[in-house]
């Protein structure tokens, strides 16, 4: 193993890990924001990420998804190393993202949104094609199913935040992904969709059999859903276990309640 | 909710109102000008504006009033209009109706509706504010020019050569300015413009500051036909271009290009391709307008008030949309040459004026602003959204009120 750490660590867990991070560094200037962090995500799992704000989640799921490249260590996808990899790679690789910042495309109309999100339909001449019947109905599909049918000649920056919540998911749906990493699902919506998005969440995992790597603040969301939980503060892994033991973590009740 | 249902209809009822005062304006408008032209006062210059103004506003809010059933008609019978218009354009100056001058402003309009519809490829439908799109017009004017001129290359086989350069042009320079995004890749591609003069200015083979007098051009006719051609194909490609997937991912460029690279999208390649199609068929008419003009220089082949003109027509029109840019040209050019034989010397101003109450009462252009309409109406019929809906209704309110 410490003649070869790479081959060596990942072989373990190399068939059940979707996601796994070694010894992950990402600094700004003198800013550590992510600090040697391991992690990794077995196949169907739901996994959480917690931590205080600047915490370095999301810039954990920046150096995952490729769009940082990171300082140091190491991102396996499906065991094979794909440290360095561009966005596009990792996405083609059916690694699918959503942001914090809900993004959808706002002047496009809700189906256009849909239709342009699918892998399908990506060789060359099939962008001179209208989208195919298959893309289309699976887009009717995803509309009914987070129900916006009746909105899919809307422009998708006219509809309201949690609208758009539900689109920016039916689109990662659309692109078909084998992990989904989502950033804040729960974030700004209210009571009763929080409860809508644990169902969409979870039916996702199991009937679709998508894993999933989430960060969350709101705790009842993530305690609830999370298979396991990692928890990041200032930049370091501190804990790692299933909810319940997370819940009863010290360190991570100090990083969030600022106990010394 | 009973409370929100009630705001919502209140501003539905405001929207209205808004379109129907508008309208009821502008037929008392055009009534008053009737009676005048009927009275001692006959027809003055000032009345016709008038008139235009008042069938303007009452045209406008009758394509309000009916946005949906406007907008579907044209998305589903989009071709066989197309097909009207050429024909129809053909037809009017086959037969002989059109005189030289009507000649010439119809030859304009169609040349100014390429240009337009070519900056919003890249402008509106992909976001990116080209400021240099003279640059491949006149590039395609020179390579025309000199080949016709210094070779003897027939006009047709210039016209090939034109648009592969401008295309080739466009594709190295955006390899450079395409990294740039907003206000940075505006300066950059103006740039490009102004160095294109310079250079134009300083070659012999452009005949420097004293251009390239061209003679035995095909007479205005035939270049009418051709303009056509070009504007007809061009609507064409980028109508179905709008359908496809190729045309969508233009507009994830446009509305968030980090998005659509996190989804897997080779940004690159595809906003290369736009600019590269809307230099094509910027350099095409470029090498008509040579020929036509008998005359390039530095000055005509780079224009820069047409490279401003054109946006204003887009922006007029309706950026992101493919009849918009069209229509903006055709209104606009068709506006500055009644203007010029009315009120000589005025047509700037009513101009800028125009482009004042575009800009503050339709941000959205007129295809943009009915698009906008429909969408409205749409989100009530399915009942709005939790904070979707007042946002929505105040939209509309203020779309209602404008003219």
């Amino acid at each position: 193993m410490a003649t070869d750490p790479q081959t060596g660590s990942a072989a373990g867990t190399a068939d059940t890990a979707v996601i796994r991070t070694e010894n992950v560094t990402k600094r700004f200037g003198g800013l550590t924001a992510v600090d040697s962090v391991d992690m990794h995500v077995d196949r169907g799992e739901i996994v959480g990420l917690i931590g205080p704000n600047g915490a370095g989640k999301s810039t954990l799921f920046n150096c995952i998804t490729g769009a940082y490249e990171v300082d140091e260590g190491h991102v396996y996808l499906n065991g094979t190393d794909v440290t360095g990899s561009s966005e596009r790679t990792m996405s083609q690789a059916g690694l699918v993202r959503m942001f914090q910042e809900t993004r959808v495309y706002g002047e496009m109309s809700v189906e256009e949104n849909l239709l342009v999100s699918s892998r399908y339909d990506t060789d060359v001449l099939s962008q001179f094609r209208t989208p195919s019947q298959e893309t289309r109905e699976k887009a009717d599909e995803l509309l009914a199913y987070v129900d916006l049918d009746g909105l899919r000649d809307m422009e998708a920056g006219r509809m309201s935040f949690g609208q758009q919540k539900l689109l920016e998911f039916a689109m990662a749906l659309m692109a078909d992904p084998d992990v989904l990493l989502m950033d804040e699902p729960a974030g700004g919506i209210n009571p009763s969709m929080i409860e809508q998005m644990l169902d969409y969440i979870r039916d996702t995992n199991t009937e679709q059999e998508v894993t999933i790597l989430l960060i969350e603040h709101n705790m009842d969301f993530v305690m609830e859903i999370a298979d396991r939980i990692y928890a990041l503060a200032h930049g370091e892994r501190i804990a790692e276990g299933t909810p319940t033991e997370i819940q009863n973590d010290d360190r991570v009740l100090d990083a969030y309640l600022g106990r010394e | 909710m009973s409370t929100r249902d009630l705001r919502t209809r209140l501003q539905t009822v405001r929207a209205y109102l808004g379109t129907y005062g508008w309208l009821a304006l502008g037929g008392a408008i055009l009534v008053l000008v009737g009676l005048q032209w009927l009275g001692p006062l006959s027809t003055s210059r000032a009345s016709l504006l008038f008139f235009a103004v008042g069938l303007f506003l009452v045209v406008w809010n009758l394509l309000l009033l009916r946005a949906t059933g406007v907008l579907e008609f044209a998305h589903d019978h989009a071709w066989t209009l197309l097909a009207v218009f050429a024909v129809g354009a053909v037809a009017v100056q086959a037969a002989g109706l059109l005189n030289s001058y009507w000649s010439t402003v119809a030859l304009q309009m169609f040349m100014f509706g390429v240009l337009a519809l070519s900056w919003d490829l890249i402008g509106g439908q992909t976001g990116y504010p080209s400021f240099g799109n003279m640059a491949f017009f006149g590039i395609g004017g020179y390579t025309a020019a000199v080949l016709f001129k210094n070779y003897g290359v027939a006009l047709p086989l210039t016209l090939v050569v034109a648009a592969v350069m401008a295309l080739v042009f466009a594709a190295i320079i955006g390899v450079i300015v395409l990294r740039l995004r907003g206000g940075y890749f505006a300066i950059a591609t103006l740039g490009v413009l102004l160095v294109a003069i310079q250079v134009a200015r300083n070659l012999s083979i452009t005949g420097g500051t004293d251009g390239i007098i061209l003679l035995d051009v095909p007479d205005q006719a035939l270049i009418y036909y051709g303009m056509l051609a070009v504007l007809v194909t061009e609507i064409a490609v980028v109508y179905y271009l709008s359908t496809t997937r190729f045309g969508y991912v233009l507009n994830t460029i446009r509305d968030d290009e980090r998005k659509a690279t996190a989804m897997g999208i080779n940004t690159t390649y595809y906003k290369t391709a736009a600019w590269g199609l809307s230099a094509l068929f910027t350099g095409l008419v470029g090498a008509m307008w040579a020929p036509y003009n008998t005359f390039i220089d530095p000055a005509t082949a780079f224009n820069t008030a047409w490279n401003v003109e054109f946006i204003v027509m887009a922006f007029i029109g309706g950026t992101g949309t493919v009849i918009g840019p069209v229509l903006g040209a055709f209104g606009i050019r068709s506006l500055v040459f009644q203007i010029d034989s009315l009120f000589t010397g005025w047509q700037l101003v009513v101009l800028g004026v125009v482009v004042i109450v575009t800009v503050i009462g339709l941000p959205e252009g007129l295809v943009g602003q009915l698009k906008q309409r429909a969408s409205a109406l749409k989100y009530y019929e399915y009942g709005g959204g939790a904070a979707g809906g007042a946002e929505a209704a105040d939209a509309d309110a203020t779309e209602g009120g404008n003219d």
